[in-house]
């Protein structure tokens, strides 16, 4: 601290007799940086070597990181046990998305965002040859595998006989002519250790060595800018004075280290670990491969600090990402699978009692050989490495979701039918690619572009304005082969492809279509510049037309290309990273449990459908897509189904069967109806009838024991607010003034409180015998119904009594009887079993599952509960056919009833 | 139900019975509602701590616009007619250290003989030192008169200066050696009087070392009317200094390493806030070793630049004006906002230059050095505002001097270093050699005020990282603790 200090002040007492205008500005910049990065405290000194084990002091050669770092690491074993390294080569030919992939990796899968296409061998017109590759694709590649060997597994610098020529030419960018690659000139880019090992990396100049084709000194650029090495003009000089005398590398040039995240953010994405300096997004054309992709960004730093122009950033109090926050690194995850810190066995080889297995390599081994097989997870858009998904610590890994999800209900149910992610990611603040249209050529010559995520900036120099947005959910096959619900991007791309099989037409070939010298050919011209002036904008660049489609083909077959046609393709990448914390998952239950369910709604993905072409989804991705695509007014749109034959979610609050509510509601309404016009029938026969009215004569009778009436009120509540919160879950948006959360906690109260209501009213029931007045007598039973359906249609508007005199034994009418019979020993046992499996689907799914799983089980629920509610109308209604309305009512009050004395009574 | 034979005598029993009965019904159906609500209804577990209950419920204050007529001529006479009702108030305010600038002496660790400290005697790296320049110091004197080397000698209780504290009327202000500045309504003043504002501390407090945000870091005249972003507790919560800075008999809590060589009577977070108040115990166990203040205030000086630098040696030159960069009678300065604070252990006390202290004029002298090290189970991660200075020394004796810079003779008026080092050394009563120079000090500004919302704590990589805030080897660390082990706490855990 006063170091900095005094350094501080004696700066500023040397300037002070100077002028002193301008003086506070120049000393922000003059004040000492953060500390100086050391060397490495751990690891010991070494000399650099150059491939033939000379020190590169002597030879001035390129460092060899394979005899350097090999003179006490087994680098061939490394480099040899690293899909980092081989990217696709050990793979090469085996499938990957698109039909002309020849690897799942990097070396040779087609990558629509690059477009740029490595050719396979036999190819009449060739892309790129394995010496362009580097050039283009070596910066989002470590070293080693296809930058050392072919295809065939030989060395690169080995004699090229009968080699194909796509491994010893390259096309001449600047005339199109095939010409030989000189290896033993450009030499090879061995597996890099810089790169990930080395605090502060020189990326830049890593990535201009490869791009100049100087392949040797690609390694030896990484360490430009530590003061070991320096480029002067355009030649690498070793500076002696960062060794010691006896060759080795001094110990404070030593700044050796586990990755960080920002290593391996130079070629994954965008990863911001500093948060001394404000993190700035500008823009979405990046070459951040996996923020370009999905829009994540690996930062600790809390969204409101940093200098990126946020939508609604003074409420953002989160960072970027939770892990990045509290000091979790990549390789803390994806780490070295043999690393005996986190190395763990696959769960079936492990045996039930052994909770550890202590017998694993001890770090003298592990450093001599670490396993650069990193533990990964099974991303849609990669395919590489298959043998390695799921070797990751993932979330429940280290994260116990049965804790703090106490206030989720139904957290089992969640937990299998969604990812951690798909809550835990609810936005993504960083811009992501939408769509990617090769079809046509911007005048940069490069493709039209969508971004999701962002919207041109307002305010001059306020640069782009980060909106953020939601991640589409998709179904995702884990590791356990289950079906959850995770995050991702959708990239659709529209593109030209030519010949049988098909290939994606060159960029060389397509930009000779489009351009006639600097500037677009004027026939291209003529077809697309709709306003005249001269030059194609953003939305001009659309083949929307037959017309305009034939030009460019036409175009493209003149550059010697068979049948060339518009293809597309909608590619999906997860999204595993930018995770928050619960305070800012997803917590609100009508994201998804409401009619505008976001598990439905239509994400866009493109806003032009070049040449109203249909694209399809990737196939070989670990997704069950199962929504469709739909093209509308000229735009594309995914729709997704959550409620597919494979996935098949039923979500409350957003799902319903059209005709259970239908007919439940005929039901309803019929009852209503048939009630209403009844009464109004009664109400003018009993006018009528008046005069008879005086004529019946009543007696009280207590009627409802104390339990009797008790059960029933309570039962009457607890039924009336369980069709009402039902209602609620079942139409959450119409009530929105509910929690939808509070409303299922109150329901399932309810529920048990009718269930054991129910279940003490049975047994009272049985137990005393009052069963009996339920079950109607099989004798005489259909005369007697009948004789009481009559006098319902008849009778009663001509003031006749009662067919059957109630009385404490029989207190039921035959047709009470059977209804009662059905509603109380059939409906509701079938509601409250249909209620129990669906509460009880998170913990027996699999017997919710054999009765057909929720999908089944809610709209019977549904239709019960319509049945329910009509049945009360009708009850209710029944109750005021005594000898007043509310005669029957009361008497359920007072369990006196007066009741008709009928002249002959009724034997029970 | 009970069939009996006839049908009467078994209603009569029923009704009979009737009360009870519906009693244990009515608390059947209770206990069937009940126990599945209580099942399914967990109580939200109780809050760890409750810091309202360490805040003092302020009493309203009493209306003296009746009271207090006037006219008042003086300030004396105001402070008379407060005493007519408050008869102890002044004499006890004369016991406290707003009135004697000098606390009494106290043992400590770093010195044989006992020290007492206090404006009155010490010199700063600001404006230096009070003697020789009482008028201009004293404008912030809870007391009315204070010129010159013996005002306790005959200092009156109503020479106590009741307003400075107590004034709400918004015109009450202080002029030359504390006395009311000319145009100051006094009956108006007096009317107005009330529990202090964050306006009354405020008026000295915010603008120590001669002007607003100049000395202290985290105190300045933002915080009148602060929003929560800046000060949690006066912002969102409207606190009043004397909220945290609880006072007993006129006597103020708090103390600052500035001026005290002692911790007692001071106030801490913990006062109202658990020790371990987090949710995430991981957090927790930074309690013992980091201070609150280390995490929840990010930066200093949020609002207002303050006084990084002050450099006397190139005073008294026609250089351009700018009272942040340079100004002729003082010298030149250098201003910065929003600052990370330097970090230091710190137990609560410092170890004070004291005048007549020998220094090394080429090095830097500390003039209140924190104590405390990674070793000592008292000592926290602080974070601190560093101030330097250059200032003028003794070049024969080697020690620090008072130089008189008010008033007559004064450097600000003579622009003599050599005459204004004379002046001040007959008042500090130190030996003056003649030749005198410039050199190097630095000061400790613990940050404590300007506590930010919750949300804008540090968090985890602010230090833990490869360009943490915190520099673990200075601080003694192997490293990282959160990789290499924290340091050893187990005398923490037995004190």
């Amino acid at each position: 601290m006063l170091r900095t200090i005094s350094h501080r002040l004696h700066l500023w007492l040397g300037l002070a007799g100077a002028v002193l205008v301008g003086l506070a500005a120049l000393l922000p910049s003059a004040l000492p940086a953060a500390a100086q990065t050391g060397g490495s405290p751990l690891h010991p000194t070494f000399p650099l070597l150059d491939a033939d084990g000379a020190n590169v002091l002597d030879s001035g050669q390129p460092v060899s990181t394979m005899t350097t770092c090999g003179a006490c690491h087994d680098t061939e074993f490394i480099a040899a046990h690293s899909f980092h390294a081989d990217v696709g080569l050990a793979s090469y030919g085996a499938p990957g998305f698109q039909p002309w992939d020849t690897s799942p990796g990097l070396f040779g899968r087609w990558d629509p965002l690059a477009y740029r296409y490595l050719s396979p061998e036999g190819d009449e017109r060739l892309d790129l040859t394995t010496a362009a590759w580097l050039q283009v694709f070596g910066r989002y590649h470590v070293g080693g595998g296809p930058a050392v060997r072919d295809r065939s597994g030989a060395s690169l610098t080995d004699p090229a006989d009968g080699r194909p020529l796509v491994e010893t030419h390259i096309v001449d960018p600047d005339t199109g002519e095939l010409v030989p690659w000189d290896w033993d000139k450009s030499g090879v880019v061995e597996m890099n250790c810089f790169l990930c090992h080395l605090q502060a990396p020189n990326n830049e100049a890593r990535v201009a060595a490869l791009e100049a084709g100087e392949f040797a000194w690609a390694n030896t650029a990484t360490l430009a800018g530590t003061g070991i090495v320096e480029q002067v003009g355009g030649v690498w000089r070793w500076n002696r004075a960062a060794f010691t005398e006896t060759g080795e590398l001094a110990q404070d040039y030593v700044t050796l280290q586990d990755p960080g995240a920002e290593n391996c953010g130079q070629c994954h994405g965008l990863a911001h670990t500093d948060n001394q300096t404000p993190l700035v997004l500008d823009g979405c054309e990046t070459d951040a491969w996996t923020t370009a992709t999905t829009g994540q960004v690996f930062s600790p730093q809390v969204m409101l600090n940093s200098g990126t122009n946020l939508a609604g950033k003074a409420s953002l109090n989160r960072s970027f990402d939770i892990h990045a926050e509290r000091a979790v690194e990549c390789v803390n995850c994806h780490y070295a699978l043999n690393n005996p810190v986190y190395y763990r066995k696959a769960e079936d080889s492990e045996l039930e009692h052994l909770v550890f297995d202590p017998r694993r390599i001890d770090l003298g081994e592990y450093l001599y050989r670490p396993l650069h097989e990193f533990a990964k997870g099974s991303s849609a858009q990669s395919a590489l490495a298959p043998e390695f998904d799921d070797t990751l610590r993932r979330c429940e890994s280290c994260h116990d979701a049965a804790v703090g999800h106490g206030w989720l209900p139904y957290r089992e149910r969640h937990v299998e039918a969604l990812g951690c992610e798909t809550c835990h990611i609810p936005t993504l603040y960083g811009a992501a690619r939408q769509a990617t249209d090769w079809t046509v050529l911007t005048p940069q010559g490069t493709a039209r572009t969508e971004c999701r995520g962002i919207a041109p900036g307002g305010e001059p120099g306020a640069g782009d304005l980060f909106t953020g947005f939601s991640p589409v959910l998709l179904p995702r096959k884990d590791a356990d082969g289950a079906l959850t619900l995770a995050p991702h991007n959708l990239i659709t791309t529209w593109f030209w492809v030519y010949g049988d099989p098909a290939r994606p037409v060159p960029l060389r070939d397509l930009q000779a279509a489009w351009f006639d010298g600097a500037g677009y050919h004027p026939d291209v011209l003529a077809a697309f510049d709709a306003d005249g002036d001269g030059t194609l904008a953003d939305d001009e660049l659309v083949l929307d037309s037959e017309a305009k489609v034939a030009l460019i083909a036409a175009r493209l077959e003149a550059q010697g290309l068979d049948t060339p046609r518009i293809e597309g393709e909608v590619r999906p990448y997860t999204i595993s990273h930018n995770v928050t914390s619960g305070e800012w998952a997803i917590r609100d239950c009508t994201t998804c449990h409401s009619n505008e369910s976001r598990l439905v709604s239509r994400v866009l993905l493109a806003e032009h459908t070049p040449g109203g072409v249909m694209p399809g989804f990737v196939s070989g991705s670990n997704l069950a897509i199962s929504g469709e695509l739909i093209a509308e007014d000229g735009a594309l749109y995914y729709a997704p189904r959550h409620n597919s034959d494979e996935l098949k979610l039923y979500v409350f609050g957003h799902d319903s069967v059209l005709w259970v509510d239908a007919l439940g509601a005929v039901m309803f309404l019929g009852v209503v109806a048939g009630v209403t016009a009844h009464s109004g029938l009664r109400y003018i026969a009993a006018r009528r009838w008046k005069a008879r009215h005086g004529e019946v004569a009543y007696r009280r009778e207590y009627m409802y024991s104390v339990y009797e009436r008790q059960w029933h009120w309570l039962q009457t509540v607890v039924i009336l607010l369980l069709l009402f919160t039902g209602l609620v879950i079942h139409k959450p948006h119409i009530f929105g003034m509910f929690s939808f959360r509070g409303v299922v906690l109150v329901h399932n109260v309810l529920a048990a409180i009718l269930v054991i209501n129910a279940a003490l009213a049975a047994f009272y029931h049985l137990a005393s015998g009052e069963i009996r007045q339920y079950l109607p007598e099989p004798h005489g039973f259909f005369g007697q119904a009948f004789a009481q359906a009559l006098y319902y249609l008849r009778g009663i508007f001509r003031g006749e009594p009662h067919p059957f005199e109630k009385s404490p034994r029989r207190k039921m009418n035959p047709l009470q009887q059977v209804t009662y019979l059905v509603i109380l020993n059939i409906l509701l046992p079938l509601q409250m079993i249909t209620g129990v499996l669906i509460w009880g689907a998170q913990t027996w799914p699999n017997v919710a599952a054999k009765l057909g799983g929720l999908s089944v089980l809610a709209p019977f629920h549904t239709l019960i509960a319509w049945s329910f509610a009509a049945f009360i109308v009708m009850h209710v209604y029944l109750t005021t056919t005594e000898r007043t309305p509310l005669t029957g009512i009361k008497s359920m009050v007072t369990g006196w009833s007066e009741i008709e004395v009928h002249g002959s009574p009724e034997e029970a | 139900m009970n069939n009996p034979n006839n049908d009467q005598t078994s209603e009569t029993n029923w009704l009979r019975e009737f009360k009870y009965i519906w009693v244990i019904g009515l608390v059947a159906t209770a206990l069937i509602v009940i126990v599945p609500v209580v099942l399914a209804v967990r109580p939200e577990p109780a809050p760890a701590d409750d810091p309202w209950a360490g805040v003092p419920k302020a009493k309203p204050a009493t209306d003296h616009s009746a009271l207090l007529k006037g006219p008042f001529e003086t300030g004396s006479d105001v402070t008379l007619a407060c005493l007519n009702c408050h008869a102890d108030a002044a004499f006890e305010v004369m016991q406290t250290n707003h009135w004697t600038w000098q606390a009494p002496p106290v043992e400590v660790e770093w010195r044989a003989e006992p020290v007492s400290t206090g404006k009155a005697n010490v010199l700063n790296n600001f404006c230096i030192g009070i003697q020789s320049n009482w008028t201009g110091c004293t404008r912030c004197h809870a007391g009315y008169g204070w010129d010159g080397p013996d005002f306790f000698a005959t200092a009156t209780a109503e020479q106590v200066d009741c307003l400075v504290c107590h004034d709400q009327s918004g015109q009450y202000v202080k002029a030359s050696a504390g006395m009311p500045a000319e145009g100051v309504d006094l009956v108006l003043a007096a009317q107005s009087v009330g529990r202090p504002t964050r306006i009354n501390c405020g008026s000295c407090h915010f603008n120590g070392g001669g002007g607003d945000a100049v000395k202290h870091g985290d105190l300045d005249e933002t915080l009148y009317f602060p929003d929560e972003q800046l000060d949690v507790h006066m912002g969102r919560y409207d606190f009043q200094c004397v909220d945290c800075h609880r006072t007993d008999d006129h006597n103020i809590a708090g103390r600052s390493i500035s001026v005290s060589v002692d911790n007692a009577n001071q106030i801490a977070c913990t006062d109202c806030h658990s020790a371990t108040p987090h949710a995430d115990t991981r957090v927790n166990a930074h309690t013992d070793t980091v201070a609150c203040q280390t995490c929840h205030i990010p930066a200093a000086a949020r609002r207002e630049p303050t006084k990084m630098v002050w450099d006397w040696s190139t005073a008294g030159q026609d250089w351009p004006e700018d009272e942040h960069k340079y100004l002729k009678i003082k010298g030149s300065f250098i201003y910065e906002g929003n600052i990370v604070p330097s970090y230091d252990w710190y137990a609560g006390t410092a170890k004070r230059y004291l005048l007549g202290d020998p220094i090394d004029p080429s090095g830097v002298t500390k003039i209140n050095d924190p104590i405390g090290d990674i070793t000592d189970p008292q000592a926290k991660i602080w974070p601190f505002k560093i101030h330097t200075a250059r200032q003028i020394y003794d070049a024969v004796n080697n020690y620090l001097l008072v130089p008189k810079t008010v008033g007559e003779g004064g450097y600000w008026t003579m622009f003599d270093w050599d005459l204004a080092a004379q002046l001040g050394s007959e008042q500090t009563g130190l030996d003056y050699s003649g030749e005198y120079g410039f050199t190097e000090t630095v000061m400790y500004w613990p940050i404590t005020h300007m506590v930010a919302p919750a949300e804008q704590a540090l968090r985890c990589t602010d230090c833990h990282s490869a360009n943490g805030r915190l520099d673990w080897g200075a601080l003694g660390y192997p490293g990282d603790p959160m990789q290499w082990g924290g340091r050893d706490t187990t005398a923490v855990a037995s004190k």
